[in-house]
């Protein structure tokens, strides 16, 4: 048995990897040494056997598609923009359209003081900030215009028998009011019931800028959507515009 | 086929001149991947994970041989496959006697040599040198496939195999000692004409 040496040049010399002067070197072993002949025709025989081996055809193409190697069409420029565009807009939505829907249900005594305060100034308590703010703002105002209004037939009233009050004001509502319940006439009482009717109007007046007190506005909710689906459909249509063109 | 342009073409991203490069290799490629781990659907996957694989790192192919470049591929996703059947081994379902009991120590789990049903399925040059290539340590096997099989040369071995020049050479004629010694127990069965020739040295 040949060291492994002389197989591993035996099979380089097969393959005509050795060099010219080895190559000569070992034809000259070769013709001497009839073990090494014999070890060259076993690795020749093996060497020949495999390259008889026949060649598999590949049962099917292996061309690659795009979506195998990930490839994607390429979109414009501004693709990046309309997408960051879209998704802050998306967000800002959300977050709008969320904090106004839950506000409401985190401040019961927002709308609770409202009305007692409306009704008299008297409860209240929970109410602080914008709401009895507005509250005070808005109440004198109402009062005195209902007051003015519902002194007004009042003043009418007395106005013919007495020849008095040419011009009613606000500050003589209160006195004509008093009058005329001493007097307990039918006017007084239509008057009283008007000012009953300017009393819900004032209420209405006070609980009004609470309902729309939303810490967004709703517009820019509705602009925050607005611009989030367009984009969505903006981005929708530079994909498939790419993908068309790709193709 | 102007092979230069289409893998310039492809190093830019043009996908079908490596299409076109795939068309022309993909028998070579399929049929080492077939030779290494000796199962054609197992070969398919191979040969499809390597063209993709490929695709993806051409533009780390710096010239030379381009199809040692593409059988080096394919060699590293048979290997991994290897690998990936050597972690997770099938285990065979323990046979069961006629009265549906499972054998306690089954012959084929004793002797390990094939047994005459096998080597008369064997009884065709095809199935014999698969049988001997699949004998052979994976490293021989791989320098066995792509020297004598797929005809390259040393150095496009050694290119494929990342390996030095003088270690192919080792690994190659170790790999033909076995494979003669392999192919002696098969002499029998097969036909004359394709009993172990003599070639001529040179």
């Amino acid at each position: 048995m040949k060291n492994f040496r002389d197989i591993e040049n035996l099979s380089a010399y097969l393959d005509g990897q050795l060099s010219a002067s080895d190559a000569a070197q070992m034809e000259a072993r070769l013709k001497s040494d009839p073990e090494l002949e014999s070890a060259l025709r076993d690795l020749s025989a093996a060497r020949g056997i495999l390259r008889k081996l026949p060649a598999r055809k590949a049962p099917r193409n292996f061309t690659l598609t795009r979506n195998m190697v990930g490839l994607k069409p390429p979109l414009p420029g501004s693709y990046p923009l309309f997408r960051f565009a879209t998704v802050f807009a998306t967000i800002l939505f959300m977050c709008s359209f969320t904090a106004n829907t839950v506000t409401p249900f985190f401040s019961f005594g927002f709308g609770g003081a409202a009305a007692p305060a409306a009704y008299g100034g008297m409860g209240g308590g929970g109410c602080d900030g914008p709401c009895e703010e507005a509250a005070m703002e808005e109440a004198p105002a109402a009062t005195e215009e209902a007051l003015m209004q519902a002194a007004e037939p009042a003043a009418t009233e007395e106005a013919a028998p007495m020849d008095a009050a040419p011009v009613a004001t606000a500050e003589s509502a209160p006195m004509a009011t008093e009058t005329t319940r001493i007097a307990e006439t039918p006017a007084t009482k239509e008057g009283e019931s008007e000012a009953a009717t300017q009393d819900q109007a004032v209420e209405t007046v006070n609980q009004a800028p609470v309902e729309e007190e939303a810490p967004v506005p709703f517009t820019w909710t509705l602009l925050f959507l607005f611009i989030s689906i367009a984009g969505t459909v903006i981005l929708w249509i530079m994909r498939q515009t790419a993908k068309r063109k790709w193709r | 086929m102007d092979e230069t342009a289409l893998i310039t073409s492809a190093q830019q991203g043009d996908l079908n001149a490596f299409n076109t490069l795939i068309l022309h290799y993909q028998d070579a490629v399929f049929n080492t991947a077939v030779r290494i781990l000796g199962d054609e659907d197992m070969a398919q996957d191979a040969a499809q994970e390597a063209f993709i694989s490929a695709f993806q790192s051409i533009k780390s192919f710096r010239g030379g041989s381009f199809k040692a470049w593409i059988l080096r591929t394919v060699t590293n996703a048979c290997l991994d496959e290897l690998r990936r059947q050597k972690r997770r081994p099938t285990t065979p379902l323990e046979p069961e006697t006629s009265d549906g009991e499972e054998m306690d120590s089954p012959k084929w789990l004793a002797d390990k040599s094939m047994t005459p049903a096998q080597k008369a399925e064997a009884d065709e040059l095809e199935h014999a040198i698969q049988h001997c290539l699949n004998a052979l340590p994976t490293e021989f096997r791989t320098v066995v496939v792509l020297a004598d099989v797929q005809g390259l040369d040393y150095t496009e071995v050694a290119v494929a195999e990342r390996v030095p020049l003088g270690t192919i050479k080792s690994r190659l004629a170790r790999a033909r000692v076995r494979l003669r010694e392999c192919l002696r127990s098969f002499e029998e069965l097969l036909p004359s004409s394709f009993r172990l020739e003599e070639e001529n040295a040179r």
